[in-house]
């Protein structure tokens, strides 16, 4: 598999993640998330298609959206995390720290292992 | 930025054909928030960014950002028709997605030609094995001059030819178009499967 598509597929199956971490400090709606990513990761590579995966998030139950029209010029779709968005999102937030943690503890062994080869 | 009218002619330009690759495969009121999100996204990030060098450029930038419409159309279409299909299996919403890759895609158009290929063969071997006891003499392995030259169902029968294989065809017919139509689902439903797997998100 080339770097690229392994690298494309680490960032594919992080954005659920990045985007539920997101909301989770409260709602927030979509140029905002995508900001808020932006500053943080270099996950958004495309901002026209973070709204279709906050479309699943919604159909999923994961997040709630609401329009709010009177806040700006313009009508913005507000995003927060539900009861069950956040049980999902305590339940990835463990994951990814045990499988970080995993790879990690074997990265530092090949380390080791390289270091006293030489 | 305040749009001029060219500017403002551009974004609605954007948001129809967004619109319009939306609607091929969307629900009309899923279409409308669709579209009217990404006019959010669009007008918000007008308001707070500068005619720099110029409006057509500025305005040129945030909808590169954005992505052209038929990505974005494209990854609505990953997140819900395929996702869709790949999640449950189910006929509907696997026809749907091929067909949605079929007019967006080279690729998608020839797995699309090869799934319908795979359908319609499974259809007919079944259509065989229903019409076999209703048509016993016009239904089966069809000879002519002693040689078989096809199967199927032939009506009316051209002089000197007959049909062969008997009732022991509507098994034989009904295994062939069950295990093409497992065959042709499992392919269609890897397709989109490898698909969604290397879509840019």
């Amino acid at each position: 598999m080339p770097l690229e598509v392994w690298q494309e597929q680490l960032r594919r199956g992080s954005l659920d993640l990045a985007i539920l971490l997101t909301v989770a400090s409260g709602p927030r709606y979509g140029l905002a998330i995508i900001q808020h990513l932006e500053t943080f990761t270099d996950l958004v590579v495309s901002e026209g298609t973070i709204y279709p995966i906050l479309g699943r998030l919604t159909r999923e139950g994961l997040l709630d959206a609401e329009w709010v029209e009177d806040e700006a010029p313009h009508a913005r779709k507000y995003y927060r995390l539900t009861r069950s968005g956040a049980k999902r999102l305590a339940h990835m937030k463990a994951e990814w720290r045990a499988f970080a943690g995993k790879i990690g503890r074997l990265m530092e062994a090949s380390e080791r292992h390289d270091d006293a080869a030489q | 930025m305040q749009l001029s009218e060219a500017g403002e002619s551009r974004v609605q330009g954007y948001l129809f054909v967004l619109e319009r690759s939306l609607n091929t495969f969307l629900p009309r009121e899923v279409v409308r928030d669709a579209v009217r999100e990404i006019e959010s996204h669009l007008r918000e990030r007008v308001l707070t960014a500068t005619a720099s060098p110029n409006e057509r450029e500025a305005v040129e930038r945030i909808l590169g950002e954005l992505g052209p419409p038929l990505r974005v159309a494209q990854a609505y279409s990953a997140e819900r028709t395929i996702d869709e299909a790949v999640a449950t299996g189910r006929l509907v919403p696997i026809v749907r997605a091929v067909g949605h890759l079929a007019s967006t895609t080279i690729v998608g158009f020839f797995a699309a030609l090869a799934v319908l290929v795979g359908y319609l063969t499974a259809f007919a071997f079944v259509a065989i094995a229903v019409l076999k006891p209703i048509f016993p003499d016009n239904v089966g392995i069809r000879y002519a001059a002693g040689v078989p030259v096809g199967l199927g169902a032939q009506f009316p029968l051209p002089p000197g030819e007959h049909m062969g294989g008997g009732y022991a065809i509507i098994p034989f017919a009904l295994a062939c178009g069950l295990g093409i139509f497992i065959g042709t689902h499992r392919g269609a439903r890897g397709f989109l499967s490898w698909w969604r797997n290397r879509r840019v998100s």
